[in-house]
């Protein structure tokens, strides 16, 4: 009797499990997978239950988005409640959060045939999606700002929902203080004179370095490999100049005289940051560091500060100037937002349509801390940066992001040469010639 | 045949020939993307009456193949969508030149012969085989000695034994972390004080790689402990009295009597040891993610100093985005793995280890 039952249990348990894999392969509906990849990748913040129910309108007219910012996914969330208001229709906001990269949780979206009808991309991934993407050339927000995005073979693909800046930032309180004026450093002895006097004055003026730069390459080689790199691409160029990215995704070609006074103001960076940060440090560090005023400038972006509770001095911008009269900031999107041209196109370009209007960059702006890509946005961003970013970008003093089109992954071989100059086992040539080197030997295998 | 009703005969090929049709329309629409939500059901249906179909087959002779078959589909169908359909996709993909969305065309062997010509590869092929050195004779030798400790008669052997085993049980990328910390802000102390080296040992390659040999023994060490306590506990008491009897000393002990009675343990750990370390991933990612410089390795400046093997693919597919030539590149991983898992079973089978 007991065997009899135990069969019984097992075949029941096996027709189980069989019909529990069957039911994992139904799933492939749109409107049901929605739901399901939602409660896989959304964070805690947007519960899954919300996107299930909202699951099923998505077959219908809803649009879905793929979000790769975690920090503003609920501000994204009241974002499409809103927009449901106003128009009625359904905008479905998937976050990919942490480690999670968005273009990894892309490729598997495509393999399984559950592409969002909007999702994120950098510039240089847009030729993985070469004729998948939906032009969007003449739609209505195209006339108010300069910063989409427009790829060779298929015309405007992509929409900027924020702009950010990248350059050093400095905290104008301590400068003030110490008789710097901002504007002046334009040159790189204007520089090293500056740089002097606040290390003489650092007892002074409470600070524990002039820099806050760290070249760690495990964990921050986004930031020397992508962000400071970029520096050398595009500091003092125009923002539709691309001389430098040209060279270099040209077989890895570097301008040698260029690359040699980059190093050479790399130098002086390593020479004045806080050796507690800059070989072994963290973002974190480096960031605290900034906000309790302990360093003057930071090698960082507007992303650092937020809210202007974090600090409580003046932030501004200054170039990079390792030339004379390099005078522009990195400014622009660092990332798109485009249309799966397979998807609901329609309804995504009524969605940007409506997403570069006056409801929805209030909460962009005032709730998510974006800075408004749009001429006619009426709202000044709180980021402290902004007011900075601002007056250089009406000056037209700002250079593009073409570091985001630079080869996949070379961050993570330049960001190890960078730590090497660090840690002094390079010189300024050693650091130029050996930069050269590895970027030609990445290209080429 | 006879014996079967015409009852049991009409229900058995009416549920094969209605599994089957069923399965058929459900594959079809999924196939062709209609959009029919009846498809999954229509599958899942048709495959249980098919099976129903099979059990009452009216056959005495294959009754109990038909059974044994049916118990085992549901783990040959899961090994064969998790394992051996992956298997064979990735090897397929690896003469493509697939991005992991498109594939514009088959490249033949290109993948493996560039994989030859990367000195950073090569490089980590090269790392890889010297952790796994490093690893087989620091892990078991530490391992042992905490075994032997864990056997002796101290106090608290319990707290010792799970204290040891602890660290086996964080995962890897945790340990990565907390290991990171020490090393950069707790070791750096001492070194600051001692030596004037100021910077963490993680910013230097070699002493970068004694980091992760570092971590990763403390991590398994105490697993492979619990084998060694097993096979220190199977050797029988007699022999042990014996030997104290004809005056043996401890060291004697450990060496004539204890050492060659566990052999079969030792052949064990060292194999297991082996293809952990071969297959180390998630605690080189933490701790150190690759990085590290050497000056000159084949005439070139290499920059991933510390990546092993299984991370130099995760990075050539994912962070690379070269997709065919990471599976390329694990299908070396896998030949290799294969190769040594093949020589353990051999020699495990030749000894008849009992664990």
């Amino acid at each position: 009797m007991k065997s009899r039952f135990l069969s019984v249990l097992l075949a029941g348990a096996m027709v189980a499990s069989l019909s529990a894999c069957g039911g994992a392969a139904t799933a492939t509906a749109p409107a049901a997978d929605a739901g399901s990849e939602a409660e896989a990748t959304t964070d805690e913040e947007a519960p899954a239950e919300e996107a299930d129910s909202a699951a099923p309108a998505a077959s219908g007219e809803g649009v879905r988005l793929l979000n790769g910012k975690p920090e503003i996914d609920q501000q994204l969330q009241d974002l499409a409640k809103l927009y449901n208001e106003e128009t009625g229709n359904t905008l479905i906001v998937e976050t990919i959060g942490g480690d999670t990269n968005a273009s990894d949780e892309l490729k598997k979206m495509y393999q399984a045939d559950n592409m969002p009808d909007i999702f994120v991309i950098e510039a240089n991934q847009a030729d993985t999606w070469d004729g998948m993407l939906a032009d969007l050339a003449g739609e209505a927000w195209t006339d108010k700002t300069g910063f989409e995005l427009i790829n060779a073979s298929m015309g405007t693909i992509g929409f900027p929902y924020t702009v950010e800046a990248t350059a050093l930032g400095y905290n104008a309180d301590v400068l003030k203080a110490a008789g710097v004026d901002p504007a002046s450093l334009t040159s790189p002895s204007a520089y090293a004179d500056a740089f002097k006097t606040l290390d003489e004055k650092k007892g002074e003026l409470g600070i524990t370095a002039v820099l806050g730069w760290c070249a760690e390459p495990a964990n921050l080689g986004w930031s020397s490999g992508t962000h400071v790199f970029a520096q050398y691409l595009d500091a003092g160029l125009k923002a539709d100049d691309t001389t430098y990215i040209d060279l270099l995704n040209d077989g890895g070609k570097v301008d040698e005289k260029r690359m040699k006074d980059f190093a050479e103001f790399i130098g002086m960076m390593n020479q004045y940051s806080d050796p507690e940060l800059l070989v072994d440090g963290t973002y974190d560090q480096q960031v605290a560091g900034f906000k309790d005023g302990k360093y003057a400038f930071i090698t960082q972006g507007n992303w650092c500060v937020t809210s202007p509770d974090d600090v409580s001095f003046e932030c501004g911008f200054a170039p990079y100037a390792f030339e004379d009269g390099i005078d522009t900031i990195i400014a622009g999107p660092p990332s798109y937002w485009v249309a799966y041209s397979e998807g609901n196109v329609d309804g995504a370009k009524e969605f940007f349509n409506w997403c570069s209007g006056d409801s929805a960059q209030n909460i962009l702006v005032n709730q998510a801390g974006l800075v408004s890509p749009f001429d006619d946005c009426k709202y000044e961003a709180v980021n402290p940066f902004y007011k900075s970013m601002k007056s250089y970008i009406d000056a037209g003093k700002y250079s593009g992001w073409h570091t985001m089109l630079k080869k996949d992954g070379l961050q993570n071989v330049t960001c190890q040469v960078f730590a090497d100059y660090a840690q002094g086992k390079l010189d300024a040539d050693g650091f130029a010639s050996t930069m050269a080197q590895v970027i030609q030997s990445y290209y080429a295998n | 045949m006879g014996e079967f009703s015409v009852m049991r005969k009409t229900a058995s090929f009416g549920c094969l020939i209605a599994g089957l049709i069923l399965m058929i329309w459900g594959l079809a629409m999924a196939i062709g993307k209609t959009g029919n939500t009846l498809r999954g059901g229509a599958l899942v249906v048709g495959a249980v009456l098919f099976f129903a179909g099979l059990y009452l087959f009216p056959t005495f002779k294959h009754h109990r193949t038909i059974v044994n078959i049916i118990f085992l589909f549901p783990l040959l169908f899961a090994f064969a969508v998790t394992v051996i359909i992956p298997l064979v996709l990735g090897i397929g993909y690896s003469f493509t030149d697939w991005n992991g969305i498109k594939m514009k065309g088959f490249v033949g062997m290109a993948n493996y012969t560039r994989m030859f010509k990367q000195p950073g590869f090569i490089w980590s092929i090269l790392i890889t085989f010297l952790f796994v050195v490093f690893n087989i004779i620091l892990v078991n030798l530490v391992a042992f000695l905490l075994a032997l400790l864990c056997t002796s008669k101290i106090k608290g052997l319990g707290f010792f034994r799970a204290a040891y085993f602890l660290p086996n049980l964080i995962g890897g990328i945790v340990l990565g972390y907390i290991w990171q910390f020490i090393f950069s802000n707790v070791i750096t102390k001492f070194t600051t004080a001692l030596f004037d080296a100021r910077y963490s040992m993680l910013s230097e390659t070699k002493t970068a790689f004694i980091g992760i040999v570092i971590v990763y023994v403390w991590q398994y060490a105490g697993y492979i402990m619990l084998i060694y306590i097993t096979g220190l506990n199977t050797i029988p008491g007699d022999v042990l009295e014996a030997s104290s009897i004809d005056g043996a000393n401890a060291t004697q002990t450990l060496f004539n009597i204890k050492i060659p009675m566990i052999a079969p343990t030792i052949t064990i750990c060292t194999f297991l040891t082996l293809t952990s370390a071969f297959k180390q991933f998630d605690v080189n990612l933490a701790l150190t993610n690759g990085t590290g410089s050497v000056a000159d390795f084949m005439g070139n400046y290499l920059t991933n100093g510390t990546e092993m093997l299984a991370l130099n693919i995760y990075s050539t597919a994912v962070i690379n985005n070269e997709y065919a030539f990471g599976e390329a590149k694990a299908v070396l991983f896998f030949i290799i793995l294969a190769v040594v898992s093949i020589v353990q079973v051999r020699i495990s089978n030749k000894r008849e280890v009992e664990l």
